[in-house]
């Protein structure tokens, strides 16, 4: 590469405010060249080590799961097949990149608070982006989006992130930019906006149902359009000809279709009725990959499945109780059992892509003799207690299981209590003593919010108790701090806190395992997605067939 | 086979009194007192299950004010007695109901997948029906002979073998590991009708051939030996009659009537151990259609699919039980 072009990119990766190897892994992600045919292209394309894109064909995917409750909407999900649905669809303002990080890869060129003021958000889309009718996004469409994304009567998944937003507070500064007043100061707008559910749709769109616009209605401005829907069944969608992306989306059509049965969508794959399969069960996972045609995509994620004890309800009320069963727990060994090895350690703390994660809280290990002396000084030797779980996510059921068979060295009986899903999430969930629960990957303060404060929609174990109140106290503060440098600090106290006297037992984080069809081109392994198949290929626009 | 046998005695003696048309009208009548407390039990098995329609819609992102709401507008609020009277009054005037969850009635609900999952029985009794009689008889005709002892072995083989096993075998054969010559799983988009592509039928097809094949080869084998070792068979060839005119013009219609039994047993282990067989071929049938409507607690898809197996049951018995006083000239005659 030549000089000039380096200094080009490195003031293009400036002007963004990202480092100049992410600007280059960016522009491979997207799969496009930022200065056209200059130097940029190559080196994205070798980045990946994948040849040029081609266009043309149906790709044709297997989703896990789905049922005639499947739904359409551009900010909101019900299945797991409705996420690829809707990321073909619809667009966020601003986008996580392969590695967990907020990009302005978005619609909008910009979105910043205010001269350190997080309370004061200032957001503009770009020009010349167009809804699959036509429409030119506007300053109104965003309005519109955010306002029916809050809109308590929709009770939308991606709301629950957004509750700073007063919908009320929102102005029009020009045709493209808009200003939000939060009710409080807030930093985590940026992850809660570039949330996949998040979707800009356009005014008008579907006010008072989720999920029930007519199909000629679904508009929103990604790369296809939707063609036919069928709820348990498939969907159809085609190629966006005015797409603002140059050369993207690669494929005519795709079709997203609904297996409810792993051992179905594996065979599927091989027998080629479909080009990639998500969520491969971890026992298939040499069949895939010993399949001539076939491949496994693996990607960390930081989904998490933990073992969650009620801080306010014995025997859990005594933080040595607590203490005892994090250290019952040998976490390679659930791990290498339950996950068959793909996933990576957990050490009782949630969100590790995390920039703000603290890296350097020592690894939790088994520790039997001193689980033991802990149970002992609670008067809790000899403990037999029921874990309440259900087959919500991989890792669930088998983490409860390996557990349980770790805890008899401690004395401890555990009997696993394995429920339907209608069962688990029955009048009993978030009450329940002990149980266990799935989470997607988030960063620290937005999972704070959906899970660890009174305030929390799915708080399992009503942490904090008492003894470590200061907790909210601190996740306030953080909130309010632009600071990156004392935000840090201050989350590493919540994070040391949790990490001494919290009620989740983190053993774990599993990885995606995808299966596809080696005519398949684009996909990047380790890509650190939200959603499987490296986010369904962006959205199917950074994947392509050789 | 003796059970069989029997049974088809007691049909006989049941149809005595009044001659075979009250016969019929009485097994009918039986037939739908059996699906009222069909109805009944499904309905109070749906309400032992913990979680209601509500918490399956919702899931874990219900918040007690939406269940609430929900509950209200699906009518869960409502006393159990009254929310299954009403449903059995709309049912007897041929309204279905709504579905909990997909937002459209039942009966449009389950319309294609009740379509799909006939057209698959249809095709494999019609294949398996005759298959298993050619089979049977020609073993009994030449007993303890190689096709005999081979096609035992063989049938016996299969019917030790779930049929989830076979279809898996059969998915690793023609599928996906060894050949390739068929698609594994039966994806019929919507608004295709499982016969526009024959290819996808062909493994389901014969999963359900290969799993009732061997029970009812088996019965027609023994049913046959009996009756080709009985004084009006061996009259028969006695005066001279061709081999081939003894076996299918005398012997079969004797030696069908058990059989009849076990093919009705057979197509209504069809209705519903179907369920199973689709899973596996992802073919979007009342099987697959049922196992959802459970897990999500949507009672009304559960009530129709299940009175409507209870149903198949139910008319392939009484079907059974007149086809066998017809076919067997013994039974016929002692009803007039």
């Amino acid at each position: 590469m030549r000089e000039d072009e380096l200094a080009r990119i490195d003031e293009e990766a400036r002007a963004r405010g990202i480092s100049r190897e992410e600007l280059l892994k960016r522009a491979a992600v997207a799969g496009l060249a930022i200065y056209g045919a200059g130097g940029l292209a190559t080196a994205a394309e070798a980045a990946v080590g994948t040849a040029k894109p081609k266009k043309g064909g149906n790709f044709r995917v297997g989703a896990a799961g789905g049922s005639s409750s499947d739904i359409i909407d551009g900010q909101d999900i019900v299945t797991n097949p409705d996420q690829a649905r809707l990321v073909a669809g619809w667009e966020t303002l601003v986008v996580f990149d392969q590695n967990f990080k907020i990009t302005y890869n978005g619609l909008a060129e910009e979105l910043a608070p205010q001269k350190n003021n997080a309370a004061v958000w200032t957001i503009r889309v770009r020009s010349g982006v167009e809804f699959h009718n036509g429409k030119t996004l506007g300053a109104d469409d965003v309005i519109y989006s955010l306002r029916r994304l809050v809109d308590p009567k929709l009770k939308l998944f991606g709301g629950a992130a957004l509750s700073s937003i007063n919908p009320n507070n929102i102005k029009k500064l020009d045709n493209r930019t808009v200003r939000l007043f939060l009710k409080q100061k807030d930093v985590t707008i940026l992850d809660a906006l570039g949330q996949y559910v998040a979707g800009i749709v356009p005014v008008g769109y579907s006010p008072k149902a989720v999920g029930k616009a007519p199909l000629k209605q679904q508009i929103g401005t990604g790369p296809y359009m939707l063609k036919s829907f069928t709820p348990g069944q498939q969907s159809v969608h085609v190629r966006n000809p005015n797409y603002w992306r140059t050369g993207q989306p690669y494929f005519d059509q795709v079709t997203v279709l609904d297996f409810p049965d792993d051992t179905a969508r594996v065979n599927a794959l091989l027998g080629g009725q479909i080009d990639a399969a998500v969520q491969i069960p971890p026992a298939q996972v040499s069949v895939v990959s010993g399949h001539s045609g076939t491949k496994i995509l693996e990607s960390p994620t930081a989904q998490w499945t933990p073992i969650c004890m009620r801080v306010d309800s014995a025997p859990f009320t005594d933080v040595r109780v607590r203490q005892a069963m994090r250290l019952i727990a040998n976490r390679p060994q659930i791990v290498a059992q339950g996950l068959a090895g793909h996933g990576h350690l957990g050490n009782d703390l949630y969100a590790p892509f995390d920039p703000l994660y603290d890296h350097g809280l020592p690894q939790r290990v088994q520790d039997i003799d001193k689980a033991k002396s802990l149970l002992k000084a609670a008067g809790q030797d000899g403990l037999t207690i029921d874990l309440q779980t259900t087959n919500g996510a991989l890792g669930q059921n088998e983490g409860a299981q390996v557990f349980a068979q770790q805890a008899k060295a401690a004395g401890v009986t555990v009997n696993v209590k394995i429920l339907d899903s209608g069962a688990f999430y029955s009048n009993q969930y978030l009450k329940w003593t002990f149980s266990t629960d799935f989470w997607g990957t988030r960063n620290y303060l937005s999972q704070v919010a959906a899970g660890s404060l009174p305030s929390s929609p799915y708080n399992e174990t009503h942490w904090p108790d008492a003894a470590d109140a200061k907790f909210k106290k601190l996740y306030s503060e953080a909130l309010q701090t632009v600071s990156l440098k004392k935000r840090t600090e201050i989350v590493h106290e919540m994070q040391t806190l949790e990490y001494d006297n919290g009620g989740y037992l983190v053993w774990g984080f599993s990885n995606f395992l995808d299966g596809y069809s080696t005519k398949l081109g684009g996909l990047i392994p380790g890509d650190k997605g939200v959603i499987p198949l490296n986010g369904f290929g962006n959205g199917f626009r950074t994947i392509w067939f050789t | 086979m003796s059970a069989a046998a029997a049974r088809a005695g007691r049909v006989a003696k049941a149809a005595r009194p009044r001659g075979i048309s009250g016969f019929v009208v009485r097994r009918v009548l039986l037939g739908l007192l059996t699906l009222f407390l069909v109805s009944i039990v499904v309905f109070a098995a749906t309400q032992a299950l913990p979680g209601d329609a509500a918490r399956a819609i919702l899931g874990r992102d219900a918040t007690p004010q939406s269940l609430a709401t929900l509950r209200k507008q699906l009518h869960l609020d409502q006393p159990v007695v009254q929310q299954y009277t009403h449903w059995l009054g709309s049912f007897v005037t041929g309204d279905l109901g709504h579905s909990l969850v997909a937002n459209e009635p039942v009966s449009q609900l389950i319309g294609t997948p009740i379509l799909n999952s006939l057209f698959l029985m249809l095709i494999a009794g019609l294949i398996s029906i005759p298959l298993s009689i050619v089979l049977g008889s020609v073993a009994a005709r030449r007993r303890d002979g190689v096709f005999d002892h081979s096609s035992s072995m063989t049938l016996l083989g299969l019917a030790a073998l779930p049929e989830f096993v076979t279809s898996i075998a059969l998915v690793v054969l023609f599928g996906t590991t060894v050949f390739h010559i068929l698609p594994p799983v039966s994806l019929i988009p919507p608004g295709q009708r499982p016969w526009d592509d024959w290819k996808e039928l062909v493994l389901p097809v014969t999963a359900l051939v290969l799993a009732v094949t061997p029970y009812i080869a088996r019965i027609m084998r023994a049913s046959m030996i009996e009756v080709l070792e009985s004084d009006y068979v061996e009259m028969a060839r006695l005066k001279g009659m061709r081999e081939q005119t003894v076996l299918w013009r005398h012997a079969l219609p004797n030696g069908i009537a058990p059989t009849i039994q076990v093919i009705a047993l057979s197509l209504a282990y069809l209705a519903g151990g179907i369920v199973v067989v689709e899973r596996v071929f992802a073919y979007p049938g009342i099987g697959n259609a049922f196992v959802e409507a459970v897990s999500n607690r949507d009672l009304p898809t559960v009530q129709a699919l299940a009175i409507l197996i209870a149903a198949a049951y139910v008319v392939l018995n009484v079907g059974a039980d007149v086809a066998t006083i017809l076919v067997s000239p013994r039974l016929r005659t002692s009803l007039k």
